[in-house]
């Protein structure tokens, strides 16, 4: 084989694999995957200069036109507070406090990021809704419950986002464990 | 086997710089996408107010149901873009302004303005802007301005869309 075609096999190769990698690397990566606080991971550098490649091209995926940290914080969670994987098949419960933030909302996502259909259109529960701002439970289950819901439309995967838009500190600061909801599930 | 040496360490070297290209590209190409599928709406560099968020939108990932959005895909090819944004009857809204590269260029909220109309241009560096308006630089040609306008009850909402829908976008060339 001559030489200038063993370059060009493995110079092509090397190429396809190098981006090809980098695709898998992004479509496999989570939103804010560079801070994890108990289920919830969330970054502070979204949409802006400071964001690295990885960051920006995991957001660009999966949360485009996110806002900097000083104006909302994302938190995202595609698992429990034991770690397992969230199923829209079985019921949690989304214990939270206060939320440090002038409002916030909690939205339910299929693993592409798009909001999932169900027969309620119901597809989120903001800040606005909650009776007790201080305590509060969202029950994130397939069929419909008493209290405030978030339908699952029973899917096999699912996340949520809690926004929080114009938080107390300015967002320098992520909210901690104790500040941010459990996730616990109580059946399937 | 002698041969495969050096073309092998270029692989490598190329894998190294696919790698990197693809990363530092991946984010212009899908910015680049949702500008132009957002622009099937109203054109570039014209306003259009979206409907609610539900799970047949597809325009954009990750959208807020609790937000009605109002969007801008600008193309300053032909020169700067002006937009106005009128002030809208809920507790937050807000305008951003993201680049090609998807950095958010200039972000303001209801608060800061005190609750008054924005109006900014969006200009490439060395386009002018006229003294009367506040310049918005970014980099590259295209992009988003976006309007949020929290909907906090959906009954509120045909008020909300009424006012929001005196906001615009137009180039000023």
């Amino acid at each position: 084989m001559r030489p200038w075609i063993r370059y060009a096999i493995c110079g092509v190769l090397g190429l396809a694999l190098g981006a090809g990698a980098a695709v898998q690397r992004v479509r496999t990566g989570a939103l804010g995957a560079n801070r994890a606080i108990g289920p919830w991971t969330t970054g502070s550098d979204f949409g802006t200069a400071r964001a690295g490649p990885l960051t920006r091209a995991i957001v660009s995926l999966r949360g485009l036109l996110a806002l900097p940290a000083h104006e909302a914080r994302y938190y995202n969670a595609a698992v429990d507070s034991t770690g397992a994987v969230l199923d829209g098949r079985c019921r949690y419960r989304v214990s939270g406090g206060s939320i440090p933030a002038k409002w916030w909302s909690l939205t339910l996502y299929d693993h592409p990021g798009y909001l999932v259909a169900n027969q309620a259109n119901i597809f989120s529960v903001a800040s606005a809704a909650v009776p007790n701002s201080a305590k509060w439970d969202v029950v994130v289950a397939p069929a419909e419950q008493a209290g405030l819901w978030l339908p699952t439309g029973r899917i096999e995967r699912f996340e949520l986002t809690l926004r929080a838009y114009l938080p107390d500190d300015g967002g320098m600061g992520s909210m901690t464990r104790d500040q941010l909801p459990a996730i616990v599930k109580e059946g399937c | 086997m002698r041969g495969w040496f050096f073309p092998v360490l270029v692989g490598l070297v190329l894998a190294f710089v696919g790698y990197n290209v693809a990363m530092v590209q991946f984010p212009r190409v899908l910015m680049e996408l949702a500008t132009h599928r957002i622009a099937k709406g109203a054109g570039y560099n014209n306003m259009f107010a979206a409907p609610l968020a539900t799970d047949k939108a597809r325009a954009i990932v990750r959208p807020s149901p609790d937000l009605a959005y109002s969007t801008c895909p600008f193309d300053l090819s032909d020169g700067p873009v002006l937009v106005e944004v009128a002030p809208v009857p809920a507790p937050y809204w807000s305008l951003s302004v993201f680049d090609a590269r998807t950095d958010a260029a200039y972000v303001r909220n209801n608060v800061e303005a005190n609750n008054q109309p924005i109006r900014i241009a969006i200009a490439q560096e060395g386009q002018p802007v006229p003294d009367s308006m506040a310049a918005v630089r970014v980099k590259g040609t295209t992009g988003i301005a976006l309007i949020r306008v929290l909907v906090q009850d959906r009954r509120q909402f045909a008020a909300i869309d009424a006012a929001r829908r005196k906001s615009r976008c137009k180039g000023l060339s």
